[in-house]
């Protein structure tokens, strides 16, 4: 009764964050058609992205802090939009962000391998190592290309602020259409998941791939980081988060996490970027607002319980 | 005999170290230079010959590529300057404030200096005047550039005034404020800067301000191209983009109104006439 109580709230309380998002500040239909709604499709997107793939994640990995950026992924690609944007293809800066997450991806799905078996613990020792490599490649960015100051500290807090041309904003909303699909694949994959949490010789003795699942859910993960990360950079904390609240709401099997993790992560992500827009005078980088609530939420929750 | 060898070189050591003294040697008249802005100034103050020091970013006049880089504005290298041996090291604000504090650390004569706006210009061409010894052609320079203002101003009046927005960055979007350098210029030169106040002088900016701003000119120092701007989504209606009145750095330098320094003058005249081309198209 608690349960779908608080996710009938959950939803209530996103539809009216996407109205207040929409109408705030009275804009003229020509911003409320080109900026605001390309923007709220990218901050959903974004936010059930990472909160989905979070959720993935800490049951994967068996690692509660395990989180969409913890495979090093996300620096990758960071880095790679970076590269693409000092050379002044700032256009092409979600390519290159792919390409980045691909790298990334083959190279840390290599060094987790270990005589063809799959640990656990190597994927996450490599991912975090590649993604410090790939992080120092962006201070090393950051030191000589002093001018893209702004552009790098962006794409490292977050931003969802970006201006798309028209043939941009297709090419988006067709990689966005990519992602939903890969969602409901994911989705789909939960109850396998569950069974998989419980080991590996117990998931192949009921008929579960489990080699091959996890590399599917691998490439399937990396794919959408590298897309997301490209247009909104690196947003901490909504991944991390998202999954744990819904565990603490009371869900346990991660078909009742995992379309719980989608609804909140985008609803949480919408009014962190609402403050993020309107709290101060200047733009504050998202990925401040969504560490300053998720904390003290996050505490708050742990203290409840 | 064990102890003897340790005394002694404990001995050679100190005399060594007790001899690292600094060289106080004849340094009159070597000034290193690390803000571009206060090069230019020096130039015209006909002491470009002093200047034995220069960041990446100082690359006018021409005759100041010849001197020797010590790093660029953000980042120096300390020794290469102690070499140089100056009498004074000429410095910004910014990044160059700390190094500023290193090199008074150091016991180098460090005079900063960042304008912000034309009073303060004026104000600081002199005091560097004085300061190098050129006072009576500080005082002229700056009767001058206070005749060119004035003479900006007279052109600018009772002509319409176009909004003005200028792009410094696009991703994030970040534009200027009017109490900023360049917002002045902007204002004095005759057109309207759309960002009255911005938190910072140099700040982002939301698209959505952009567009409900509807500038008249747009000033794009962000390496877009007219061809992208144009296909910005809910730009199109904006009447800088609609007819056009885009202007890029090789239409304006930025060097001109970005800086503060005698050339600003010239800068102001440039905007000025892109004013008068916006007024003979589109009113």
């Amino acid at each position: 009764m608690k349960k779908s109580l608080a996710l009938v709230l959950i939803c209530l309380g996103s539809l009216a964050l996407i109205a207040l998002y929409l109408f705030w500040g009275h804009p003229s239909s020509n911003i409320f058609w080109q900026v605001r709604i390309p923007r709220l499709v990218l901050t959903l997107v974004t936010g059930m992205s990472l909160a989905a793939i979070g959720s993935v994640y800490q049951l994967m990995l068996a690692n509660p802090l395990a989180e969409p950026y913890i495979l090093g992924i996300s620096s990758g690609s960071a880095f790679g939009s970076i590269i693409f944007a000092s050379l002044g293809l700032y256009i092409l800066m979600p390519l290159g962000g792919f390409i980045g997450a691909l790298i990334t991806m083959v190279l840390v799905w290599r060094l987790a391998q270990r005589r063809g078996a799959f640990d656990r613990g190597r994927l996450i020792i490599a991912g975090v190592i590649v993604g410090m490599f790939f992080s120092a490649g962006i201070s090393l960015m950051m030191y000589l290309r002093r001018e893209d100051t702004v552009l790098i500290l962006n794409t490292l807090m977050g931003n969802l602020g970006r201006i798309f041309s028209y043939s941009e904003y297709r090419v988006f909303v067709l990689l966005s259409a990519v992602i939903l699909i890969l969602l409901i694949w994911l989705y789909l994959k939960s109850r396998a998941l569950d069974i998989m949490s419980s080991g590996d010789l117990y998931a192949a003795s009921v008929g579960i791939q489990v080699h091959r699942l996890r590399q599917h859910i691998f490439v399937v993960t990396s794919l959408i980081i590298g897309i997301v990360v490209s247009y909104a950079g690196i947003i901490g904390f909504v991944g991390l988060i998202t999954p744990h609240i819904m565990r603490l709401l009371g869900f346990s099997r991660q078909n009742r996490i995992y379309p719980g993790s989608l609804l909140f992560g985008a609803s949480f992500l919408l009014a962190a970027d609402f403050l993020a827009k309107n709290m101060a005078g200047i733009e504050l980088p998202v990925g401040v607002i969504t560490a300053a609530i998720g904390c003290p939420f996050f505490i708050y929750l742990l203290l409840r319980k | 005999m064990k102890h003897l060898y340790y005394s002694a070189l404990i001995l050679i050591i100190l005399s060594t170290l007790c001899s690292c003294h600094s060289p106080k040697q004849d340094n009159a008249g070597r000034y290193v230079v690390l803000s571009p802005e206060i090069a230019e100034i020096i130039v015209a103050l006909g002491a470009g010959d002093k200047i034995v020091g220069l960041t990446q970013e100082c690359s006018y006049p021409p005759e100041l590529l010849e001197k020797e880089i010590v790093g660029n504005f953000g980042a120096v290298k300390m020794e290469q300057i102690l070499n140089l041996n100056p009498e004074l090291v000429f410095t910004s604000a910014l990044e160059q404030e700390s190094i500023a504090e290193d090199l008074r650390k150091l016991g180098i004569r460090v005079e900063s200096s960042y304008p912000k706006n034309l009073a303060e210009m004026q104000t600081e061409i002199l005091r560097i005047a004085v300061i190098i010894g050129r006072e009576a052609k500080g005082r002229e320079l700056v009767s001058s550039i206070a005749g060119q203002i004035q003479k900006v101003k007279e052109m600018a009046e009772g002509r319409p005034v176009p909004k003005v927005y200028l792009e410094i960055y696009r991703d994030p979007l970040m534009s200027v404020a009017d109490n900023s350098f360049v917002g002045e210029l902007i204002e004095t030169a005759g057109g309207d800067n759309v960002f009255q106040t911005l938190e910072r002088d140099y700040s982002r900016i939301k698209a959505e301000d952009v567009i409900k701003a509807n500038p008249d000119i747009m000033i794009c120092y962000s390496q877009d191209s007219l061809s992208d701007i144009i296909s910005r989504k809910g730009w199109g209606n904006i009447p800088a983009i609609k007819n056009q009145m885009v202007f890029f750095e090789g239409d304006i330098d930025p060097d001109l109104i970005q800086r503060a320094g005698p050339r600003c003058v010239i800068g102001m005249i440039k905007l000025n006439e892109i004013y008068a081309l916006w007024e003979r198209l589109t009113q």
